[in-house]
């Protein structure tokens, strides 16, 4: 005690340094020194979050054990149905073969999002209600940004690898199978990581919607439930839905919250041959680059409007 | 000109009602009722550059609500403020990298990690350069005497080492205007007394513009040349410390030792008994009647002793907050 | 110190009541205070179902394509697509019972932060404070969830091709609906208290969620299983939890098998039941053991 007091009496040795020195410098940073800021906060982000994993191993280990389980629940359950038919929907050419391939781009966008933003939106509703959002918001940084990225779940990667494998094995047994085997052209390849891409911009911005109406509904901890319910829309092949009564579910999940375009563009990309394509499928690839836009734009205007209505709890 | 300008605040919240009892609850479900806050009333304040000001006020008057508006994490209902000529709640950049605030009820440090990482993340979110970081982040380490915990998950340290932690995070980027919304709350004596110490001596070598609110009048007293309290949602006072006794209390405490086996019976004529130990009794009076009451008493009894005080700040601040609320 | 003190009368059994319905109705306000969540989540709750039925639907088109019959119905074990949707539909009512949200690890919390205190030191006992809250707690979701319900089982009726089952299955039905949600309750009211013994069980409930909704037949019907996995799954008391009510309600219990099979079940029930007690007195001994 008497050591802190007396160090607080060093006080003098503070540098009073200029305070205005640095204030210049900054005023109106280039547009590359700004992303280049982002990135490194992104960057601490991910490091701190992989420091704080570290800590927690087991728990760590356990949670990569929980998921890859459950991928293998999964596979169990469409194997278990590949063995009473021989295809999803009626000459809709989602074959076993093509449906792996489809589920592992199910895997692959669902553990993006849940690595890098369903724990920041979880937090984000969490943040409302406790009023610790004022940090954020204090922050000289985008406060979207911020809460968007604020912790990684490493974890939940290992979900990606498991959809690796899966797709591996899907795109081996379709390119050696005896009857119209298919190799993905150079083509297919690049379009595929670009529109999984525009599929987890997708499921962003639905998720940030989702956590924002929670600055307007209270706690809003079945966030997760809501998410599954409306992200489950975008777990099998639109064909499905091409029925009387399927229509206008098909319409709503395509058109004004497109979950149906997260997966099945992609997934058909790389499960199909590219050519020949229908009309149809061409108008589907484009429309989902828009929807992507339009989301992200959205999301963007709802969480704006979300932090206008925060009342910051007090303490 | 003046580095903090506010004209007129005001911010009303608008809070679901909650009933009583199953059947409203269910009611509750279907119609919402709501009740109007009125937080803050309309605050009019002046700030000069390099002051170091509490805010003093009973629980919810409007204290925490101005230090958030202030920091633009609230947008108000109506009037004007300007920090560094700056609206706060525009929430520009330039701004929030040129002050800081501290709670004392919530933490932003990461949890699980030691506090030297969370610095990092501010130098990078705040655009610090390397140099002056370390630099910084030396100097302030070294003055609260917390280099040893810098490696430490913030979990593990005690609520005022945590809180010299917060600080530090708050100070990291040199800010020109510093908000502490009761700094001190929960600590023990000594960990106060250090944390009191810090800021003095830092407003003092910095320069820095300080509003602080807290319910500690040591913390007030050691610190602020200037109070302003609030209570009600408005301005009640604004001046120096002492003065709040000259303007709010009309009275002072007289204590009169009587001799041995003098027990008057009549005191409560003077003014109010406040405390009976004989031989020794304190009675409140009237500032004007003090000669008149301290004459008459030395003429009818044997007294022995005789002072007349001030009453205590805390009482006089107290009684204030009565009347007010 | 002098005999001021008059001892409480004893707890009668019209007490007792009236504790338990002051904790139901503690309970049932709290639940009716997030409204926002509560009506919304309702809803949502249905959306899975509309997946699957259109998943199964172009599962069952597929069939009928690559194996034209005689014109009637292909079955995928022992299920026809009208029995398929039906039997989705009746597992939401199962797990409306037998779901238990956030009960392990509510009670992992008490039990962490130390709160388990209370119930040693009030008297009240923890499992039957739960338990009513729990009763409180799906009594509130039923009264706003019935309508959803209702409207959905009446726009599906179409699907319960066989109609409403005769008086003696419908009782074993609602049977089986009360003992599954009490071996919910009991069977993940023990996970918690394995607390006692590891502080950390949130992974332990994840994996047990896990089984559950795959083996419960929340996903699927369990008769789809093949020999030998479906006749050992079949072995296990999570089937009570969805599969069961709902293969009774279709009849895919044959009349005969029915009451060995509902006292299986409530061979479960006890089991549970005593598990639990027996769980909870060692693990508050060993708990004030160590002094808290």
């Amino acid at each position: 005690m008497g050591a802190e007091l007396m160090s607080v009496n060093n006080l003098s040795s503070l540098s009073s340094q200029p305070v205005a020195e640095h204030r210049g410098e900054s005023e109106s940073p280039s547009r590359l020194a700004e992303f280049r800021r982002y990135l490194r906060v992104f960057l601490t982000f991910a490091r701190n979050s992989l420091i704080r994993d570290m800590t927690f191993r087991a728990d760590f280990i356990f949670h990569c054990i929980s998921s890859v389980a459950w991928t293998a629940m999964n596979v169990g359950f469409y194997v278990l149905v590949f063995r009473f038919t021989s295809m999803i929907g009626q000459d809709t050419g989602w074959g076993r073969d093509e449906f792996f391939l489809f589920l592992a781009t199910v895997w692959f966008i669902n553990s993006l999002v849940q690595a890098f933003f369903m724990p920041n939106a979880n937090e984000f509703s969490e943040l409302i209600r406790t009023g610790g959002l004022d940090f954020a918001l204090l922050k000289p940084i985008d406060t979207q940004f911020l809460i968007s990225f604020r912790r990684i779940e490493w974890s939940a990667m290992s979900n990606f690898v498991v959809g690796l494998l899966i797709a591996g094995v899907s795109l081996h047994s379709m390119a050696t199978r005896p009857e119209s085997p298919v190799f993905p052209s150079l083509m297919s390849w690049i379009l595929y990581p670009f529109f999984v891409g525009c599929g987890v911009a997708i499921m962003y911005s639905i998720m940030i919607c989702l956590a924002a109406t929670s600055v307007w509904l209270g706690r809003n901890q079945s966030l997760y439930d809501f998410w599954f319910y409306i992200t489950n829309f975008s777990r099998y092949p639109m064909e499905i839905y091409d029925t009387p009564l399927g229509r206008p579910l098909l319409g709503l999940f395509t058109l004004v919250i497109p979950v149906l375009v997260v997966v099945n563009v992609p997934a058909r990309i790389l499960a199909k041959p590219l050519n020949p394509r229908a009309d149809w499928e061409w108008l589907l690839a484009a429309w989902a680059v828009i929807a992507t836009v339009l989301c992200v734009a959205f999301s963007r205007w709802l969480f704006r409007l979300s932090l206008k209505s925060y009342r910051s709890a007090s303490s | 000109m003046p580095i903090i300008e506010v004209r007129e605040l005001t911010k009303y919240y608008r809070v679901h009602r909650k009933r009583e009892g199953l059947g409203a609850s269910f009611r509750g479900l279907f119609r919402r009722e709501y009740t109007e806050v009125q937080a803050v009333k309309g605050i009019n304040l002046t700030v000069e550059a390099g002051e170091f000001v509490a805010f003093l006020g009973p629980n919810g008057a409007g204290k925490t609500t101005t230090l958030k508006l202030l920091s633009g994490v609230i947008n108000p209902t109506g009037g004007t403020a300007t920090v560094m000529g700056y609206v706060p709640w525009e929430r520009r950049n330039e701004y929030r990298r040129r002050f800081a605030l501290v709670m004392g009820q919530k933490n932003q440090l990461w949890w699980d990690l030691p506090a030297q990482e969370s610095y990092r993340l501010h130098q990078q979110i705040y655009g610090i350069p390397d140099d002056r970081f370390r630099h910084t982040l030396d100097e302030l380490t070294d003055l609260l005497d917390v280099t040893k915990l810098l490696g430490q998950p913030v979990r593990e340290l005690s609520l005022g080492e945590r809180m010299k932690m917060e600080l530090i995070a708050a100070l990291l980027h040199s800010p020109e205007v510093l908000f502490l919304d009761e700094p001190t709350i929960g600590l023990d004596v000594i960990a106060q007394h250090t944390i009191q110490q810090f800021l003095r001596h830092y407003q003092q070598e910095r320069g820095t513009t300080i509003l602080l609110t807290s319910h500690y009048m040591k913390d007030v007293a050691a610190l602020c040349q200037r109070v302003v309290i609030v209570a009600g949602g408005l301005v009640q006072y604004d001046g120096s410390l002492a003065g709040i006794v000259d303007q709010f209390s009309g009275k002072k405490i007289v204590t009169l030792q009587f001799a041995v086996g003098v027990r008057p019976d009549d005191l409560a004529r003077h003014g109010t008994v406040l405390e009976t130990q004989w031989p020794r009794v304190k009675l409140g009076i009237t500032r004007a009647d003090v000669p008149r009451v301290l004459a008459e008493t030395l003429r009818d009894y044997a007294i022995e002793d005789v002072s007349v005080e001030d009453p205590p700040l805390e009482e006089v601040i107290a009684d204030l907050f009565h009347q007010v609320s | 110190m002098s005999g001021t003190t008059v001892p409480l009368p004893p707890i009668g059994f019209a007490d007792r009541v009236r504790t338990w319905w002051v904790i139901c109705r503690t309970a049932l306000a709290e639940r009716m205070a997030y409204r926002g969540d509560f009506a919304l989540g309702t809803l949502m709750r249905f959306l899975p179902i509309i997946t699957q039925i259109f998943l199964w639907g172009a599962i069952f088109d597929a069939i009928a394509e690559t194996s034209p019959g005689d014109g009637t119905p292909k079955r995928i074990g022992g299920f026809d697509l009208a029995e398929m949707v039906a039997y989705f539909l009746l597992t939401m009512i199962a797990r409306a019972f037998s779901s238990m949200p956030g009960l392990a690890s509510g009670i992992a919390g008490q039990v962490r932060q130390g709160e388990i205190k209370k119930y040693l030191i009030q008297p009240i006992d923890l499992i039957a404070f739960l338990l009513l809250s729990r009763v409180a707690h799906k009594l509130a979701y039923y009264a706003v969830a019935i309508g959803p319900f209702a409207l959905v089982f009446f726009l599906c009726r179409d699907y319960f091709t066989a109609g409403f089952p005769p008086p003696h299955v419908m009782v074993a039905f609602i049977a089986s609906l009360m003992m599954g949600f009490l071996i919910g309750f009991f069977l993940e009211a023990a996970i918690g208290l394995i607390s006692f013994w590891m502080l950390e069980i949130n992974s332990l409930v994840l994996i047990f969620m896990l089984f559950s909704f795959f083996l419960s037949g929340h996903m699927f019907p369990l008769s789809l299983l093949p020999e030998p996995i479906g006749w050992y799954v079949n072995l296990l008391p999570l089937k009570y939890l969805a599969y069961f009510p709902a293969a009774i309600f279709l009849r895919k219990i044959p009349d005969d098998e029915l009451m060995t099979e509902l006292l299986i079940e409530a061979a479960w029930l006890v089991f549970f039941v005593i598990l639990c007690r027996w769980m909870y007195s060692r693990g508050v001994r060993r708990y004030s053991g160590y002094g808290g």
